[in-house]
């Protein structure tokens, strides 16, 4: 073959290389692309899972690829850019349709449209909107097209502009989490990367250099903690520690979470001055999430006059006074008037829940006017279905993910009544006799209601009334999610000691023509035990933020005025709205076992309330939850842990490391066997690394001949003697490197002769020469 | 060893011109000769072995020395310790190309011109002081030596095989000689010194003079046919491809690190005497240290430095410093 042919030859084989890496560069880049893409659309998939449509978010992400991909050759980039702010416009104008507005208006309100954008921009959820369904079709179809759009025409850089906007998007509303904003991120690195290295046709093995950097980031965020839409920890003022039930109903102003295990705290709240005893409620919530409770809507501010019941009412007048640093406003349902200085910077939900913008201080106080809806069962029974759209709307949400068997058992639970009070009293009913209450419980994966219906044998007021307001929902009843506080401890004739420990979530449905009207599904007896037993503790304890000046002389159990908590508890479970008694009273009803469980509420918690309730635990509660634990920790960190190895290994690699380590090792093993010509080689690399090791390295100059003689020559000057044996390993060498090569028998004797040599020089402690 | 039927040893039954010898058998003859001429040679072991790798390798040598070490004696030794044909030129200031080559001379008789074949006709060849003969004069050797043949009048005749040139020169009276041209040194495999013996080694080389000269009592070792299989064998050593690859990286490390590096003339002839040390050490392959061995004199001669201080062979000394082997 001439010189000239030969080059050519290689040349070619290059250019086949190239190509190769370029084309594996090429899926990378598209991968990493479509990894971006899945990375904001599992956020809105997530939000569309909640409020439905999922399956149309899908099928519009389908479309959109299908699109781009199709149009990729036809059309130009601008006019690409074209048909997605299009799309986007449609989208938008839809959503702004059945959000109520006219399209005109948006024209020309844009300071409007402004300001949502940036509240959605400053960490508004995407579920806290109203119409968020609707608002995730219309924004999906752009960034999906565009961006693949602009992939599938090699341009990856740019392609991963619109991709990272709308995950950027999505990180600042506050949707998306750690790890979907850090997959999306790593993704938009490599498609770049990757997009680069087939541009300027570099090596896959180049990528190396990509894993470091994906290792370094993955370790980076992994030291953040904190990521805009992670609420981990409440940035207002929240009642009570974390862990505690007050802090997980109250997690943040819009949403109510669902967790584990929690606190009661014994400290005390507020005082109120009322004329009837009743729930003090401080929040609504209408979006279920699976694992918590949203309140959808902008808040207006209080403007002197809120809406009223339609139906008859009962009115209510309560003076609340803060006994400590306040982030609500307890009121009873439904406030209808304010009074007092704290109205000046009360904002108000668009379920009428009032709230400070500011908390209040100790001390600080305010009135307010309830109508108190109070109609009998058999009003409520002869209210029928007749519910006005702008409820059904809102408050008849389940999540996609709720399963079929949830609906079975609330058809089961339900299947005698014929009225949806008497469903809502049967539900009501079931869950009572059902359930156990406790407050060690650990939280189900994925859906709460469905797994405390179906699954769990305890738990607490945010289960109960949680699984009933979806129970309800199923049912086709609009019903609402309610958190504040039981009545508190009676201290007076008409005042009440509300403390941490009062906590409460509860449930309420809507009948047309009186309202919302109240059920709590909680089993009162044994909440009032467990909460007296804290407050006793606390006091034992001498916890002097458990009692205020009146509270202090009031005994805990039975004796309290109000204890009249035996007949509901012991009686019958369903106390509450009691179905057959009085139907409406909700509240009469209520208020015996409000009163009970304040009483009682005593308790305590100081440090140790773990203790007193493990015996309450569900057995095998604990085990699963562990599991599941760690199971939900495994499949995050074991996906990070992954990236992260792997990045490890590339950098080792980069290093040597790993080289540096089969080096190390292969002076002592020499390993498997195949060619004996390469076998007499590195029998003889691994002997010069053992010389090396005791006298000197080899010089490259330097040959193997030349270094053992050299070797050879230092040891007759008194330097440790060589080993005559090296000859043959020597010589085996050459025959493999220069001569006709070894037979297999030459090549095993130069390996036993370095085996034999490297176990003679094995650093033992003791072993002398 | 069960075989009934032991292979022919070779060197008692040498095979038919051209055939080459086994190993084992080159390597045996390397060393009679070498113990046959270190019977009249005193030390320089080193020396007549490169002298015979030479010849192996079918190269031609340069011994440049002061006069009186023994160039001449060497080469003598050599010569006679192979039954071949020897012959001798002593190069002076009047020798002319044709007392070289030969002659047509006109035979009277037969009324034509014969051709009277001169001292370079012959299968090992000596040219005493090559130095003090006018160019024109060392041109006539050294084409011969470079195309193993001579034209004369328009004829050209085939020199015999084998033809080895030892060639010697001296290193003093550099104004009374003409040097030889660095083109022209090129032809010669090796240049080599021989230097003044050891106190002991003068010692015993005086003992030896006293009576006859030993060469006169020294007989020939091997043949002529033995010789020319010998170097069929050297030629069939086989050299790997590192070997190759080393030999490049030395030339080039010449030429970038000299005035003017090695020819590649030059490595062609390091390889050919690498070729024939293997054999000499009883390998039927090259490997790098028979390179290294004889880069010195194979390369030393065939590089042109700038300086004075620095000569060819301190530029191959840094290169087998520098150059890695692998």
């Amino acid at each position: 073959m001439s010189p000239d042919a030969s080059s050519h030859a290689g040349e070619r084989t290059v250019a086949i290389d190239t190509d190769g890496t370029v084309d594996a560069a090429r899926w990378l880049a598209l991968g990493c692309v479509l990894a971006l893409t899945a990375s904001y659309v599992s956020v809105l998939y997530g939000v569309t899972q909640v409020v439905g449509g999922s399956r149309s978010l899908v099928a519009i992400v389908g479309l959109s690829l299908a699109a781009a991909t199709i149009l990729a050759g036809l059309i130009r980039p601008r006019t690409a850019a074209a048909v997605a702010a299009t799309g986007a416009g449609v989208g938008f104008a839809y959503y702004f349709t059945s959000a109520g507005v006219e399209l005109g208006v948006v024209l020309t309100a844009t300071d409007r449209l402004v300001s949502d954008t940036v509240a959605l921009a400053t960490g508004l959820p995407l579920l806290r909107m109203v119409q968020a369904g609707t608002w995730t079709l219309g924004f999906a179809p752009a960034p999906v097209f565009l961006s693949w759009y602009l992939a599938v025409r090699g341009r990856y850089a740019a392609s991963v502009v619109p991709g990272g906007a709308a995950l950027c998007f999505l990180v600042l509303t506050g949707d998306a989490g750690t790890l979907v904003t850090l997959t999306g991120t790593l993704a938009a690195v490599g498609a770049v990367a990757f997009g680069e290295l087939r541009r300027r046709g570099g090596s896959i093995a180049q990528t190396d250099l990509l894993a470091v950097l994906f290792a370094v980031t993955v370790a980076l965020s992994l030291s953040v903690s904190v990521v805009p839409g992670e609420p981990t920890g409440p940035t207002h003022l929240t009642q009570g520690d974390p862990g505690s039930l007050e802090a997980t109903i109250d997690a943040a102003p819009q949403r109510s979470g669902i967790s584990g295990q929690v606190d009661l705290s014994p400290e005390v709240r507020f005082t109120v001055e009322s004329d009837e005893p009743t729930y003090w409620r401080t929040g609504v919530y209408d979006r279920f999430a699976g694992d918590e409770w949203i309140r959808t809507g902008q808040d207006e501010r209080y403007d002197g006059r809120l809406a009223s019941p339609p139906g008859s009412t009962e009115t209510v007048t309560q003076t609340v006074t803060a006994e400590t640093e306040l982030g609500i406003m307890p009121v009873a349902a439904q406030p209808v008037d304010l009074g007092g200085e704290v109205t000046r910077r009360t904002t108000v939900s668009r379920h009428g829940q009032p709230r400070p913008e500011t908390p209040l201080q100790a001390g600080e106080s305010y009135t307010v006017e309830s109508a108190v809806v109070d109609p009998s069962p058999a009003a409520l029974r002869a209210a029928g279905t007749d519910y006005p759209d702008r409820i059904t709307d809102t408050y008849l949400q389940t999540p996609e993910d709720t399963s079929s068997a949830f609906g079975d058992r609330t058809d089961e639970v339900t299947a005698d009544a014929d009225t949806p009070y008497d469903e809502a009293v049967a539900i009501e009913d079931y869950l009572e006799s059902t359930k156990e209450y406790s407050l060690d419980v650990s939280q189900p994966s994925g859906n709460v209601a469905g797994g405390f219906l179906l699954e769990m044998e305890a738990g607490y007021c945010v289960y109960f009334a949680t699984t009933m307001t979806q129970m309800l929902r199923e049912e086709g009843i609009p019903a609402r999610y309610v958190t504040g506080y039981t009545t508190g401890q009676q201290v007076d004739d008409d005042t009440y000691v509300v403390r941490g420990l009062d906590a409460h979530s509860w449930v309420e449905a809507y009948f047309p023509d009186h309202g919302w009207v109240r059920f709590d599904p909680t089993p009162g007896g044994t909440r009032s035990d467990v909460h007296t037993d804290r407050l006793r503790d606390a006091r034992a304890n001498g916890n002097e933020d458990a009692d205020t000046d009146e509270s202090a002389d009031v005994p805990i159990d039975g004796t309290d005025p109000g204890t009249i908590e035996e007949p509901p508890d012991g009686g019958t479970p369903d106390a509450f709205d009691g179905n057959e008694t009085e139907p409406n009273d909700p509240s009469d009803v209520q208020e015996p076992q409000n009163d009970t469980e304040p009483e009682n509420n005593a308790t305590n918690d100081t440090d140790d309330p773990e203790t007193s309730f493990n015996g309450t635990t569900v057995d095998g509660g604990d085990e699963r939850s562990w599991l599941e634990r760690l199971s939900a920790i495994a499949r995050e960190s074991v996906a990070l842990g992954v990236v992260a190895l792997v990045g490890l290994a590339a950098g080792a690699r980069r290093t040597g490391a790993v080289a540096r380590l089969r080096r190390e090792v292969g002076v002592y093993w020499h390993g498997s066997r195949g060619d004996p010509d390469r076998d007499a080689e590195r029998a003889f690399e691994r002997l010069e690394r053992l010389l090396a090791r005791q006298y000197r390295p080899r010089r490259p100059s330097e040959s193997a001949r030349a270094y053992l003689a050299a070797l050879s020559a230092a040891a007759d000057e008194g330097e440790l003697p060589t080993d005559p044996r090296l000859e043959r390993v020597l010589e085996a060498y050459e025959r493999a490197a220069y001569g006709g090569g070894v037979d297999r028998a030459d090549a095993d004797a130069a390996i036993a002769v370095v085996d034999d040599l490297a176990r003679e020089r094995l650093p033992v402690i003791g072993r002398r020469e | 060893m069960t075989d009934a039927n032991p292979p022919p040893d070779a060197s008692t039954d040498p095979p038919t011109d051209g055939d080459p010898l086994r190993i084992d058998a080159v390597e045996r003859l390397c060393d009679d000769i070498e113990r046959n001429v270190a019977d009249v040679i005193v030390g320089h072991g080193d020396v007549i072995e490169h002298v015979i790798t030479a010849l192996l390798g079918r190269g031609h040598v340069l011994l440049e020395d002061v006069p009186g070490v023994g160039k001449t004696m060497l080469a003598r030794s050599i010569a006679r310790s192979v039954d071949c044909s020897f012959s001798r030129v002593q190069f002076t200031p009047d020798l002319l190309p044709t007392d070289v080559t030969g002659v047509n001379v006109f035979n009277q008789q037969t009324r034509e011109f014969e051709f009277q074949p001169g001292p370079v006709f012959g299968n090992i060849v000596l040219g005493d002081e090559i130095n003090r003969a006018p160019p024109k004069t060392q041109a006539a050797l050294l084409e011969a030596m470079e195309e193993r043949q001579v034209t004369t009048d328009g004829e050209t005749r085939e020199l015999p095989t084998p033809f080895t040139v030892i060639a010697t020169q001296n290193a003093v009276e550099p104004n009374r000689t003409y040097e030889l041209p660095f083109a022209e040194v090129d032809r010669f495999m090796k240049k080599l010194h021989l230097g003044y013996p050891d106190p002991d080694e003068e010692a015993e080389l005086l003992g030896r003079t006293v009576g006859d000269h030993p060469i006169e009592s020294l007989e020939a070792v091997t043949d002529r046919e033995t010789l020319v299989a010998a170097r069929e064998t050297v030629s069939t050593v086989q050299v790997a491809e590192p070997v190759r690859e080393y030999v490049t990286r030395l030339a080039a490390y010449t030429r970038e690190n000299a005035h003017i590096g090695v020819s590649p003339r030059g490595t062609i002839s390091l390889l050919r005497a690498a070729q024939a040390r293997a054999v000499t050490n009883g390998r039927e392959y090259v490997i790098p240290d028979d390179v290294e061995t004889e880069a010195r004199v194979v390369l030393g001669h065939r590089i042109e430095t700038n300086g004075r201080e620095r000569d060819g062979i301190a530029v191959v000394e840094d290169a087998l410093e520098r150059v890695p082997v692998e």
